[in-house]
């Protein structure tokens, strides 16, 4: 089926056996949050909003927060940097590895360091640099890109699995997913212990503690900070919390709003380098706070998005995710929360993975965009085009705001949905179906009452539609769908005449009308 | 009767207006048996959604001030349609947001109700009076979230006498519309239509029965290009058929599929 | 690198000044975060009930005396593993008799770390109301004797067990590196099935002494 917008056209380019893995994956997230949240709490929607309330008051004092983390932080003898784009960021970790003379990294899953694009950058700089989360793991062996932020290959399975270790000499070919677990701990177990720093990202930080907080359940990041001598913790500047108790409610929901546990496996509360009488775990430890387009958003109208704590519950329950699948939205952050982060966040670049094989830029991250966008961030740093190029995604939504309603701190996704398409259609981004100027012609219309009431009276089938859409839509309209016979007028008709007969014609069987029984 | 003398302002839609005239007539049959006095001003078009939604908000703004015109007053605005209500009373808020007209948006979104809403908590009808012996399966469209417009749907149709109510699996899945979504994103809006129509169909309704005539355009449109039997009335219709004794197989039953009854 | 940070704090503070409010942060109590019945655990062995019971529903095993935890082990083949030297003689006499067939090494050779099929080390606490066990660097002799063999025994007082998670986050200490362990390491990817024991262990228990 062609005429549709692009992420309409992955999702009908997508094979049937690979959207009924994603949408029954992701059915089965949605179902597992609801049980498990109505199971243990009075009112989870109370505590969302409370949840949203505390992340908003942080973004609204980040300066603050964000100053009271760094001091916490290196008072712990944590080395702490900042980095205001994606290439400064990747520039301070290859210093930090180059002065260690590392040539292995492990990492613990991180989105920031996927819109970074770290991994490859460090495998040119002659870097080893293995994911060990076992879906990364897949999707890095593979030369894939992950299609879910919490369950990265949701899209794939245990045939194409076993298929891609045999082929990678991790064993002959067995699809049984205990022994593809299986593999892959002995496999990676040798390259934690080989290994020289483990790199990892944070769920959270706690701004009066300088606690980083690590939410996993395979036991990577813990292998990668027992292995290891050296710790880097790449983290947005919008993880920041105020307080250790403050952490009760967000671990309390991330878990179950992501797979519907209570906890994830393994809680890591860190706050600095190994204890002196510890002989396993990192001597240096160095946190790099990570800008990279994010205090563009925090000047702009659509800043709730960085409340965002990657649950992935938006995504299980999108109708629109679940058709598409995480690759349609071109980027490392995918459904909702993706459709209004990869906009904001985009940054001039050159090859991406672009979803149906486009080469405008890959969706956050990228080495441009210095010095600060304006308040109200109309395209930020990264300049207009970058925008652009992702200005489709916000439209690949019907706004039926499922999104906003299971989200653990209550943003609301339509809302900023709505407000990407207006800043879209001002910086010049067309719809495929329904061309930019469309709605000009329908307010014309729409504020003529004279002209409206005339079109429906003559009966002309495509009276209601501006011209410029007529044959477009209607097609595509009628490709999948019957129109409903054309009644322009008919109700008009019926009021006018109700008036000119004074008292309007009451309904039939007079019995039932009067006096009836509430 | 609960409504006795109100006079209100029958907001009727532009869909209402183009394909489903008897969606309006019974949305005005309906309020005038509660004792309303309705009122329909000409000069009303659209409310602005489809401009609003496709992010032309400018062109937006034009449609909402004409409807500001239009729908000038104190009189309470009643929608037959949960997503035209939910434009005017709370993404105009957003449409209008820094506009020196926003006090003016913000009145009218104060007095406009979703027609079931109306009913029920603007009027106080906790029953519906009538018979339609029918099993009802009932789509709660996107736009109620938010809002209490399904609970006040449910609750009227639940308490008509010989009605059988049933909810939709999975409900909390949009069924593909979205405006514009649907000429847009024909493949992915067509999907979740199919989903949905599942869904309906396993409870074997007699109708689907939505408080919006845009979900229920869609389902019945998409079913009937693929040969599928699947009967639609809006809850205007409904409250309105049942008030004159109607079951489910009567001939008058109509939908916005259509004028005419399919088997 | 100063510049960068000086350019973040400018470009965040440019991006508050102008916000036309300022959300308070809430006030709220820590029982709202209280999952159901995390609040009715009011005493010492109320919190050891209730700890056995959440951790049995997240797979993890619970042993309150040092017999039957050496008969598991015996069962499972786990004849060779790691203790923590100071755990040494408390577990030694814990076991028994199964003591003598039961071989504990007190030192961790990296080079051979998959020749441990236990690891046993002290919990620094637990929490009932998530069936978690706590450890730390301060307490846990070796980081990789929890984590790397197959089977993780934390060694626990019952007076360390904390009601609930904001009696746990109130009690945290200056200790670098604190972890709530809840369960054997997992993971779905894998076509949304549960496979126990990826790169932690498959079976997390406790030894609950004292």
């Amino acid at each position: 089926m062609s005429g549709g917008e692009r992420v309409d056209g992955f999702a009908a380019a997508q094979s049937e056996s690979r959207r009924e893995a994603v949408r029954l994956g992701s059915k089965a997230g949605h179902e597992k949050r609801t049980e498990v949240l109505w199971r243990d709490y009075e009112d989870p929607d109370g505590l969302r909003r409370l949840a949203g309330a505390i992340k908003q008051h942080t973004l609204d004092h980040l300066d603050v927060y964000m100053a009271q983390a760094e001091e916490r932080l290196r008072a712990h003898g944590v080395i702490v940097h900042f980095a205001a784009d994606a290439a400064q960021a990747r520039a301070i970790v290859l210093d930090i590895l180059q002065r260690r003379a590392a040539l292995r990294v492990v990492k613990a899953k991180s989105m920031a360091t996927e819109e970074i694009e770290l991994g490859p950058f460090l495998e040119g700089k002659g870097i080893e640099c293995l994911e060990t989360d076992l879906g990364e793991f897949i999707v890095q062996i593979d030369a894939d890109h992950p299609s879910h932020i919490v369950k990265p290959i949701i899209h794939k399975n245990r045939r194409e699995i076993a298929r891609s270790f045999e082929a990678h000499d991790l064993g002959a070919y067995d699809d049984t997913p205990e022994v593809i677990t299986r593999r892959a701990r002995v496999f990676l177990r040798r390259k934690y212990l080989e290994a020289d720093v483990g790199i990892t990202g944070a769920n959270f930080i706690s701004a009066e503690s300088g606690r980083l907080v690590l939410v996993t359940n395979e036991g990577n990041s813990r292998f990668c900070l027992a292995a290891t001598r050296c710790h880097v913790a790449l983290v947005g500047i919008e993880k920041i919390v105020p307080r250790d108790r403050d952490l009760g409610v967000f671990l309390n929901l991330l878990a179950r709003s992501a797979t519907g546990q209570s906890l994830s496996v393994y809680t890591e509360l860190i706050s600095g380098p190994r204890a002196a009488t510890q002989p396993d775990g990192p001597d240096e430890m160095h946190v790099i706070f990570l800008d990279n387009g994010r205090s563009d958003v925090l000047a702009g109208d659509c800043r709730e998005i960085l409340r965002c704590i990657r649950c992935g519950a938006c995504l299980n329950v999108c109708p629109v995710y679940r058709q598409a699948s995480g690759h349609a939205y071109r980027g490392v952050y995918s459904g909702p929360m993706g459709a209004v982060l990869t906009p904001l966040l985009a940054r001039e670049e050159g090859q991406g993975h672009g979803g149906s094989g486009g080469d405008e830029g890959r969706g956050s991250g990228g080495a441009g965009g210095a010095g600060a966008g304006g308040p109200g961030g109309a395209g930020g740093a990264g300049g207009a085009g970058a925008f652009l190029a992702f200005a489709d995604l916000p439209r690949a939504s019907s706004l039926c705001g499922a999104c906003n309603e299971v989200c653990p701190v209550d943003i609301p996704i339509p809302d900023m949905l709505l407000r990407l398409r207006d800043r879209g259609k001002r910086a010049g981004a067309a719809g495929t179906v329904v061309p930019p100027s469309t709605m000009a012609g329908f307010a014309r219309l729409a504020s003529r009452p004279w002209v409206w009431r005339r079109a429906l009276a003559t009966g002309r089938l495509l009276g209601l539609v501006p011209a410029p859409l007529r044959p477009r839509a209607l097609r595509v309209w009628g490709t999948n769908h019957t129109l409903p016979p054309w009644r322009g007028g008919a109700f008009r008709k019926w009021m006018a005449a109700r008036k000119l007969a004074g008292a309007p014609p009451g309904l039939s069987a007079p019995a039932t009308r009067t006096k009836e029984k509430p | 009767m609960s409504g006795a003398g109100r006079h209100i302002q029958l907001m009727a839609t532009c869909l209402a207006d183009a394909f489903f005239d008897d969606v309006a007539r019974a949305t005005v049959q309906v309020l005038e048996h509660l004792g309303c006095e309705v009122e329909f001003p000409i000069d009303q078009t659209c409310c602005g959604q489809p401009a609003f939604n496709s992010g032309d908000w400018p062109a937006a703004r034009d449609i909402g001030r004409h409807c500001l015109r239009v729908f000038a007053g104190d009189d309470a605005v009643v929608v037959p349609s949960g997503s035209c209500a939910r434009m005017v009373s709370h993404g105009a808020l957003l449409l209008f947001e820094g506009e020196k007209d926003l006090s003016g948006v913000a009145a009218l979104a104060g007095r406009t109700w979703e027609l079931g809403d109306f009913i029920v908590r603007g009027l106080g009808v906790a029953r519906w009076p009538g018979r339609l012996a029918a099993r009802l399966a009932f789509h709660r469209s996107c736009h109620s979230r938010g809002t209490e417009y399904g609970q006040s749907a449910l609750a009227l149709l639940r308490s008509i006498a010989g009605a059988e109510v049933v909810e939709l699996g999975e409900p909390e899945q949009c069924c593909g519309f979205g405006g514009t979504f649907s000429v847009g994103f024909p493949h992915i809006s067509r999907a979740m239509g199919d989903l949905k129509i599942a869904h309906v169909l396993e409870t074997a309704p007699d109708v689907l029965v939505s408080a919006d005539s845009s979900c229920l355009m869609h389902m019945a449109g998409l079913a009937e290009k693929q040969g599928r039997a699947l009967r639609t009335l809006h809850l205007a219709q409904v409250l309105r058929d049942a008030l004159q004794g109607q079951g489910a197989d009567a001939a008058g039953a109509t939908g916005p599929g259509g004028g005419e009854v399919r088997a | 690198m100063s510049d960068a940070r000086a350019g973040i704090f400018a470009r965040v503070r440019d991006a508050l000044a102008h916000l036309p409010e300022k959300h308070a942060l809430p006030e709220y109590a820590s029982d709202v975060v209280l999952s159901r019945g995390a609040g009715d655990v009011r005493t010492p062995a109320a919190a050891v009930t209730r700890l056995r019971e959440r951790m049995e529903a997240v797979r993890g095993r619970v042993f309150t005396d040092g017999r039957s935890l050496g008969a598991w082990l015996v069962e499972r083949g786990a004849m060779r593993g790691y203790c923590d030297p100071a755990l040494l003689d408390v577990v030694t006499g814990a076991l028994g008799g199964f003591a003598d067939r039961i071989a504990l090494e007190t030192a961790l050779d990296r080079a051979r770390i998959d020749d441990y099929q236990f690891g046993i080390t002290r919990a620094a606490g637990a929490i009932a109301e998530t069936g978690s066990l706590i450890l730390d660097d301060t307490t846990t002799s070796r980081r990789l004797a929890a984590l790397a063999p197959w089977i993780h025994v934390a060694v626990l007082a019952p007076a360390q067990t904390y009601p609930h998670i904001p009696a746990a986050l109130a009690a945290l200490n200056r200790d670098p590196y604190i972890i709530f362990c809840t369960g054997p390491s997992k993971t779905a990817d894998v076509e949304g099935i549960l496979i126990e024991g990826v790169h932690g262990p498959g079976e997390q228990a406790a030894l609950i002494l004292g």
